[in-house]
């Protein structure tokens, strides 16, 4: 047998015989050439320390409940009885309807707006003239005191 | 030889699969059948995914998610490979995504805490019993941290074949890679272990 180690052929045959994995004419041969080979028996001592302490590493154990968490979860993820199966089919049916709906209700308050700008037309002249006895009044306000301010002057 | 059985489940396993039978029962609509697999194989899927993410909630959670896709895709499910080697195949892409996703940060602050809270650090006591504890807890933690230390797929590889006693050309196939490839992955990952374990004699 050649060095798996030299060669890197048949590694894995190190491995598995550290393991104590290797079928028996396998691990006879790679016995004899561990015994012969110090580099290999290197390997093959530090392997088993490994292989030791990962197996002394255990898993915690798991919840009582798991099962009964895993069967919520299934029952979720299926329809629960025939009458589910009967609606699911129709809920794009509904999704459309309600939008049919929506669009109804949304273009009404526009058409009932449409006649706002006609009607803010119409009132438009009488609001400017407004506007404009405003700042008519405002002027003749802001005049008379600096006229006031005018005659104490020379005093 | 039922005609479902492919030659992808290898020689070893052509006697029949009875979990890719007792899968087609329930793709059949029995429950009872799922029932069985689950509880054959939950503890098994549960250990692996624990090893992989080392946080007992996040696994347990994978591991319902891995039952739950095997019912969800009951209907799709041809057994063309090993039923161990497919549920494997869904248990390691889940731990995989997980451990991508969190990148190991959280992961790894939860296993300096537990360390932290370890009872090596906070028992006062200096009995044999409990020094022997805290030894074997000190240990413990090394392995831990020298396998969570490894890259994701090997040490997917790794926990598959020290503690599922999987075979080479398993492994590949439900890491999706070649034999060789895994062979090379194992070599690395138990080259990297013997150097961080061999105090540990």
């Amino acid at each position: 047998m050649n060095c798996p180690i030299k060669t890197q052929e048949n590694r894995e045959w190190l491995v598995e015989y550290s393991a104590g994995r290797l079928d028996r004419e396998r691990a006879v041969m790679v016995e004899r050439h561990v015994e012969a080979c110090p580099a290999c028996a290197r390997f093959v001592e530090e392997q088993r320390i490994v292989w030791n302490a990962l197996g002394q590493w255990d898993a915690p154990e798991l919840s009582a409940d798991f099962n009964r968490r895993l069967y919520q979860r299934v029952d979720r993820a299926q329809p629960s009885s025939w009458l589910q199966r009967f609606w699911r089919p129709l809920v794009p049916v509904a999704a459309l309807c309600l939008l049919i709906v929506a669009g109804v209700v949304l273009r009404a308050p526009i058409a009932g707006l449409n006649p706002a700008p006609s009607r803010g037309e119409s009132v438009e002249p009488e609001q400017v003239e407004r506007t404009l006895d405003d700042l008519q009044m405002l002027r003749e306000m802001a005049l008379t005191p600096s006229q006031e301010a005018g005659t104490t002057q020379p005093m | 030889m039922p005609q479902w059985v492919n030659e992808d489940m290898g020689a070893g396993s052509l006697a029949l699969d009875c979990d890719a039978e007792l899968m087609l029962r329930v793709r059949d609509g029995d429950g009872a059948s799922f029932a069985l697999l689950l509880d054959k194989y939950r503890v098994s899927v549960a250990h692996f995914l624990y090893r992989m993410v080392q946080d007992q909630p996040v696994a347990e959670e994978l591991a319902q998610e891995v039952f739950l896709r095997v019912y969800k895709s009951r209907e799709s499910y041809e057994p063309t490979a090993k039923f161990t080697t497919w549920l494997y195949r869904i248990a390691t892409h889940l731990a995989l995504n997980w451990l991508r996703d969190e990148k190991n940060d959280r992961a790894q602050e939860r296993l300096d805490e537990v360390a932290g809270d370890a009872p090596v650090r906070e028992v006062a006591d200096r009995t044999p019993s409990v020094e022997h504890q805290m030894v074997r807890q000190v240990k413990l933690d090394e392995v831990r941290k020298a396998v969570a230390a490894l890259p994701d797929k090997q040490r997917a590889a790794v926990l598959m074949h020290k503690y599922e006693e999987m075979d080479y050309s398993q492994i590949a196939r439900v890491l999706s890679c070649s034999e060789s490839a895994v062979k090379s992955l194992l070599f690395r990952a138990y080259e990297t272990l013997r150097v961080r374990l061999a105090h540990m004699a």
